[in-house]
């Protein structure tokens, strides 16, 4: 099979993914007045992570593919989505606690990886909805304290660096480690996928992804791209933080995380 | 004189109001430690320049033997060192201890008695690395010793020994001096100034601490890793019994990276000072130029590994870091234009200190292009480790920053003297400096492009090469020369120079708000803060915006600790790779599941983490003010705590019994070090408590009033959350 | 006596430019990709330096301020300027990175076989050891035109192997193995040199590439493996009683002797060769005697100590060397 014949065939119709689009389109379109294309992306991105080539080959195949899909689903598909949805008032809708939010969407990144848990959501099909569902889901939690619809709610700017930052730190350790172990010790399927659609011989040879090169690649994934996003974030939170002050300077600041402290110093 | 509320008082020593020697030795005034540290690197600077000069003096010809190979290696070694930890990194860490606190209003800094620890933990590190000379031989493997040339086999010297412990003390008194600074600038802004208002100077600095206060512990750890491997005959960077010597290499990239932007940040923002005054306009894009700067420091976490394009990473390995290190080239090239563009349409002034900054700016561009052609991994095949790496990086460093500081130096010594250095020798000293510098090092590329390999001590008459060599010694005498005429300029103008005045450049920031130098307590009064530039503001009041409430302003003592926390954190981080590093796969010999009692450990495990709760109950009493409940609650804190350290002794105590030493293999090398460092924690923690314990009983919290309870909680929080990891990774799997 | 590696280019006027610039003198397909990315990184980088040059010169020339002038407009930015040089730098980093893929993939293919040679890096020389058994030192013989696979290792620390009109350097490293390209399109020496500060005689751990025709190639391969020659002369008779009496074979092979161990460059076909102490002195009777009269003297720190020869011992231990063809 070429690359070209792999490009063109290699896209799946799910009807399921499909119908979860068109439901969460349509509901968006019903739901609220004012719109943007932000919802709209993450549903086309959702749908292309899962049913173009890169769905195929994260299917078993490609571990860097797997790895790709992981921080499509994880990282990006849900901060357009959340981006998508109309401010919401600060007490209406859930509120996620920053730690929780933090740690959900750590764990998401390593708790996936774990040996076992890894194979099984590449094998089994089960497994590997719960494991998409529970990505949207902890991606949906990890971004809401950042850029969540509640504005008001949200971390003050350089919290949000803080998060942003610790997140991308956590993410490295688990890139770091994937990228330098032994071959085949973090997703020992990968190694020797089943052939099923006779392209083996085309991403070993042609294109070079020897199952070395493959998990190197995706523990760099994971790491370099990953906190390409995380720090973008960061980059955006100071924009508008730095943007703020330019417009109003008198503008309400906001609220200090720890107590004022004692006046150290007078100019009375 | 008395517009203070002096109610950091108690941290001033009486002592240093006396005169004389002895108030230099005891001063806590961040201004004398800011000179003095100021005048300990100028005193370094000398010692590491004349080190390069003989350097220089030895390659100026080929096949010289004015010095042999030994000599060589150990000054190129302690060259290397000596310029980077006892120069660039203090000198900065010194103008930004004299300044931060002016800029920002402050009285001084957080911690004033810390701040003179730092400077002395400086000194006497820089006295140790060189004490090495009389004991056997400075060290000789390079400032970033590779193993396993730096291991005991190859140099059999003490010289790592000493380069070890002098960068562990300097490294300590490092950390704390960034946690004290990013305190400082979080907590004692003057009123209104927000963090967004801060000179741009204050903000590379604050970003700078936090840098070194993550990159540092990594730098930290894998010294130690040296040390044990080194004095206790361990394995982990050599390649015997399966030792990495490339994982030594990863370590330390990953602090040396981010050191490169510890030495360039402070540098950018004397820069960003300098320039917008002499040009007489504000900095141009100041959000561009202060976001930007995060943006480098974030990612100068992810671009080590083109240190190693040269090892054999991996294709993969290789083309994601020239991607990240030709993304972290976008946020540092753009401030080029920034500064650039401050002074178009400005009304320059050209001083001595802003010519300095001018040739900065061209010199760190070539330095910057050449770090280029660095990131394009296959340019990097050919020259690293060439003469051009050397040229590259003293373009950054000298072209750059040092320039940067002598732009700085010129700026700020009238405020730290109250005189103004001499124009006429500045402008002398500062041309001999270019043609000295750009002649001692831009041949140094053409030397890279023809083969000439760095840390040779010497080298074959191929042609051009005895030429280029000889015209680069010519220019670094120059440039030792320009040096001298520096230290003239200054002895001269502390007696001759120009009275200055409290504003002698017309500037905008807060320091020269006061009189020149400051009066102890700094200022008489700070000016209400309505902008970035409170002394324009002041001078044009129909221009400036109403003032703000400070924006963000947490209690000191605590964020101080959390700061101390996560920089502990990243020091186990990296004892806790190595431990998963090396235990993937099965190495000879015993391992975790043959050699440990799960369920042993589990029971102490419990009770460390049963002292954090209790902990936090006599936390909690201290609130309620209930004294009682508060030292029971402590008592079964530190008895929890003993229980764990019992428990992990006679763990210890039966490895050793079956003959398991820290030598024994690659596990054993790595569990020793993490338990055995965890434990050291626990231990500190403990001592900790009993302090707080008896100042209790001895009726200190009478009052209620001492925070070191919470304090000394948080850490103990953090040294329990760490057991939680460690005993995950080491000890979980053998439970389940 | 002669100085190493200097006499082997002296009155070579068509190579004095390769050995000026080896860099930009490739000779190989991977050398060649390598020089032309770094030719246009170089014009880009002129490109860019002489873009601010430009504008700082401007600055300086236009904005001159005088005497007791007003303050000039205070402007604090251009978010417009700012994102557009942003971008710009941004999308030059993006060609730039396209480039280096492609040269990557050009000058540094991926290893698909068994390598054809091992290069071996000691404290301070290198160990070369062909397939059919043949073991050279420093002086690494090549047939042109064929893509040599070597494969690299270090026994102590870590070297590193460049050839710079050959191709990319590579870090030799113990405990590891590396694998490297190795290819001449003409005839020729190529030098080349240790990158990786190794210890004390980093200076003196000099590469010769000596690429041959296929013909000329497997005749030396052929001779490499002969045993060295009986002593031909009573003096180098003697001579050989001084190598073996004198712990000479504790480090040292001479096929044909006892000699057997590879601590040290193996000196069957000892005389053949350009250079001793890798790269330090031309090999000639001269040199030969200075160097065994005090090894330390002539390549200070390196790990063949002074054996405080007699005269006679000297003469009978050099006459006995030069017949190592």
């Amino acid at each position: 099979m070429t690359t070209q014949q792999f490009l063109l065939s290699a896209w799946g119709w799910n009807p399921v993914v499909i119908g979860v689009c068109v439901a969460a389109v349509a509901t968006y379109g019903f739901r609220y007045r004012r719109q943007n294309g932000y919802f709209l992306a993450a549903i086309v991105l959702f749908y292309l992570t899962l049913a173009s080539p890169v769905g195929a080959l994260a299917n078993g195949y490609l571990f860097s593919a797997h790895m790709l899909q992981h921080l499509l689903l994880l990282l990006v598909v849900p901060a357009l989505a959340l981006l998508g949805l109309p401010e919401l008032k600060k007490d209406s809708g859930v509120r996620v606690p920053p730690l929780a939010g933090w740690l959900g969407g750590l764990s998401a990144m390593w708790i996936w990886h774990e040996r076992t848990l890894c194979n099984a959501a590449t094998t089994t099909t089960s497994v590997r909805v719960i494991q998409i569902i529970s990505l949207i889901a902890l991606g949906l939690m990890f971004w809401w304290p950042v850029i969540g619809p509640q504005t008001e709610r949200r971390l003050p700017p350089l919290l949000g660096v803080v998060y942003l930052f610790s997140s991308c730190v956590g993410c490295t350790i688990l890139g770091i480690l994937i990228t330098f172990a032994p071959v085949g010790v973090v997703c020992p399927v990968y190694l020797h996928p089943v052939d099923r659609l006779g392209i083996l011989p085309l991403l070993r040879e042609n294109w070079g992804f020897t199952p070395a090169f493959d998990q190197q690649a995706g523990g760099l994934m994971m790491w370099v791209p990953a906190c390409g996003i995380y720090i973008s974030g960061v980059i955006a939170l100071l924009a508008r933080w730095y943007r703020a002050g330019e417009t109003s300077v008198a503008a309400p600041e906001p609220e200090p995380v720890f107590p004022p402290p004692r006046t150290t110093r007078g100019n009375a | 004189m008395n517009g203070t509320t002096v109610s950091t008082a108690d941290e001033y020593m009486p002592m240093a109001k006396e005169a004389g020697a002895i108030s230099c030795v005891a001063t806590v005034d961040h201004k004398r430690i800011g000179i003095l540290y100021l005048v300990t690197t100028f005193f370094f600077f000398l010692v590491g320049g004349v080190e390069a000069l003989v350097m220089r003096l030895q390659l100026a010809v080929p096949r010289n033997h004015l010095v042999g190979p030994g000599v060589f290696n150990q000054l190129f070694t302690m060259h290397g060192t000596t310029m980077i930890f006892l120069v660039v990194m203090p000198a900065l860490i010194g103008f930004a201890n004299y300044f931060v606190p002016l800029m920002i209003g402050a009285r001084d800094m957080a911690f004033p008695r810390l701040n003179a620890m730092s400077y002395w933990l400086l000194l006497f590190g820089g006295l140790l690395l060189h004490f090495s000379v009389l004991a056997g031989g400075a060290p000789a493997a390079g400032w970033f010793s590779y193993t396993p040339l730096s291991e005991s086999a190859y140099s059999s010297t003490q010289g790592p020994d000493y380069w070890i412990l002098a960068l562990l003390v300097m490294g300590v008194g490092t950390v704390a001096g960034a946690i004290n600074m990013i305190v400082t600038i979080l907590t004692l802004r003057a009123p209104g100034m927000t963090m967004r208002l801060v000179p741009l100077f204050v903000w590379m600095v604050f970003i700078n601490s936090i840098l070194i206060v993550l990159a540092m512990p990594a730098l930290n750890a894998s010294i130690v890793m040296l040390l044990i491997d080194r004095q206790l005959e361990a394995h982990f960077f050599t390649a015997l019994q399966g030792g990495a010597p490339i994982l030594w290499q990863h370590f330390f990239w990953t602090f040396g990276h981010p050191e490169v932007y510890i030495m360039v940040l402070p540098a950018f923002g004397m820069i960003s000072e300098v320039v917008p005054v002499f040009s007489r306009k504000p900095i141009f894009g100041y959000g561009f130029v202060a976001g930007s700067t995060v943006a480098i420091a974030l990612l100068s976490f992810g671009v080590w590994a083109h240190h190693m394009f040269a090892v054999g990473l991996g294709r993969a390995s290789d083309l994601f870091f020239a991607a990240s290190s030709m993304a972290i080239a976008v946020p540092t090239g753009i401030k080029i234009f920034n500064w650039v563009f401050t002074m178009w349409g400005g009304s320059i002034r050209f001083t001595t200190s802003l010519m300095f900054a001018v040739a900065f700016i061209l010199q760190f561009v070539v330095g910057g292009l050449s770090g280029i052609t660095f990131a394009v991994a296959p340019i990097d095949w050919q020259m690293t480790d060439t003469y051009y790496v050397v040229a590259h990086f003293h373009y950054v460093l000298f072209g750059g920053t040092l320039f940067a500081m002598m732009a700085g130096l010129y700026y700020w010594f009238p405020k730290m003297s109250g005189r103004i250095l001499s124009e006429k020798i500045g402008k002398a000293q500062f041309w001999l400096m270019v043609i000295g510098f750009n002649g001692t090092f831009m041949v140094q590329h053409f030397l890279g492009i023809m083969g000439m390999p760095r840390r040779a001590f010497t080298y074959p008459d191929l042609p051009g090469w005895g030429a280029l060599n000889m015209i680069s010694t010519v220019g670094a005498f120059i440039l030792g020369f320009s040096v001298l005429l520096l230290g003239c300029n200054i002895v001269w103008s502390l007696r001759r120079g120009t009275q200055a005045g409290d504003n002698p450049w017309n500037a905008w920031t807060l320091e020269w708000a006061t009189s020149s130098p400051p009066p102890e307590e700094n200022f008489e009064r700070v000016p209400e803060i309505h902008g970035r530039r409170p002394l324009w503001d002041l001078a044009h009041p129909e221009t400036a915006r109403a003032p703000v409430k400070t924006d963000f302003c947490p209690e000191k003592n605590k964020t101080s600790m959390i700061v101390f926390i996560v920089s502990e954190g990243f020091f186990f981080l990296m004892l806790i790779f190595a431990y998963i590093y090396y235990n993937y796969t099965q190495k000879p010999g015993p391992d975790a599941a043959s050699s440990l009692d799960a369920r042993k450990t589990l029971l102490f495990t419990c009770s460390l983490l049963a002292s954090s709760f209790t902990i936090w109950r006599s936390e909690t009493a201290f609130k309620r003010r209930r004294h009682k409940p508060m030292v029971l609650w402590l008592i079964a804190t530190i008895v929890l705590g003993a229980i764990f350290i019992i428990g992990q002794g006679s763990e210890y105590w039966g490895l050793l019994q079956r003959g398991i030493t820290i030598r024994t293999n690659l596990f054993a090398t790595t569990f020793f070090t993490l338990t055995g460092f965890h434990g050291l924690h626990v231990c500190i923690g403990l001592m900790l408590l009993t302090i707080v314990l008896v100042l209790m009983l001895l009726g200190d919290f009478k009052n209620f009033r001492p925070r070191a309870l919470q304090i000394i909680g948080l850490y103990w929080h953090f040294v329990d959350a760490v057991w939680i990891v460690v005993f995950s990774i080491i000890y979980l799997k053998l439970l389940l | 006596m002669g100085l190493g590696m200097e006499m082997r280019f002296e009155g070579c006027p068509a190579g004095v430019f390769a050995v000026v610039a080896p860099v930009f003198s490739p000779v190989s397909p991977q050398a060649e990709a390598l020089s032309h990315i770094f030719v246009i990184t170089l014009l880009v980088c002129a490109a860019i330096f002489g873009i601010v040059t430009l504008l700082v010169a401007l600055c300086i020339l236009r904005f001159r301020g005088k005497p007791n002038a007003p303050e000039p407009l205070q402007i604090t930015g251009n978010e417009r300027l700012e994102i557009s040089w942003t971008v710009a730098s941004i999308l030059v980093l993006v060609g730039l990175f396209v480039l280096t893929v492609h040269a990557m993939n050009v000058s540094d293919p991926a290893a698909d076989r068994p390598a054809d040679l091992t290069v071996i890096g000691h404290q301070w020389w290198w160990e070369v050891r062909y397939p059919n058994g043949a073991v050279a030192a420093n002086e690494i013989h090549i047939p042109i035109q064929s893509n040599l696979l070597i494969r690299a290792e270090a026994a102590d620390v870590i070297h590193d192997f460049w050839v710079p009109q050959l191709g990319r350097k590579i870090d030799v490293i113990p405990g590891t193995t590396n694998s490297l390209w190795l290819r001449a399109d003409a005839p020729g020496e190529y030098l080349g040199t240790c990158a990786e500060y190794c210890g004390d005689e980093h200076a003196w751990m000099r590469i010769l590439v000596i690429a041959q025709s296929p013909a000329d190639f497997d005749a030396w391969q052929a001779r490499q493996l002969q045993a060295a020659a009986t002593p031909p002369s009573t003096l180098a008779a003697e001579g050989l009683k001084v190598f073996r009496a004198k712990t000479c074979v504790n480090c040292h092979t001479i096929k044909g002797t006892d000699a057997e161990t590879s601590v040290a460059p193996n000196l069957t076909h000892f005389a053949e060769r350009t250079t001793i102490g890798t790269g330090v002195l031309t090999n000639d009777a001269e040199s030969v005697r200075l160097w065994l009269a005090d090894p330390q003297k002539i390549k200070p720190g390196c790990h063949m100590p002074n054996f405080e020869l007699t005269t006679n011992e000297l003469n009978a231990l050099t006459a006995y060397l030069e017949t190592t063809k």
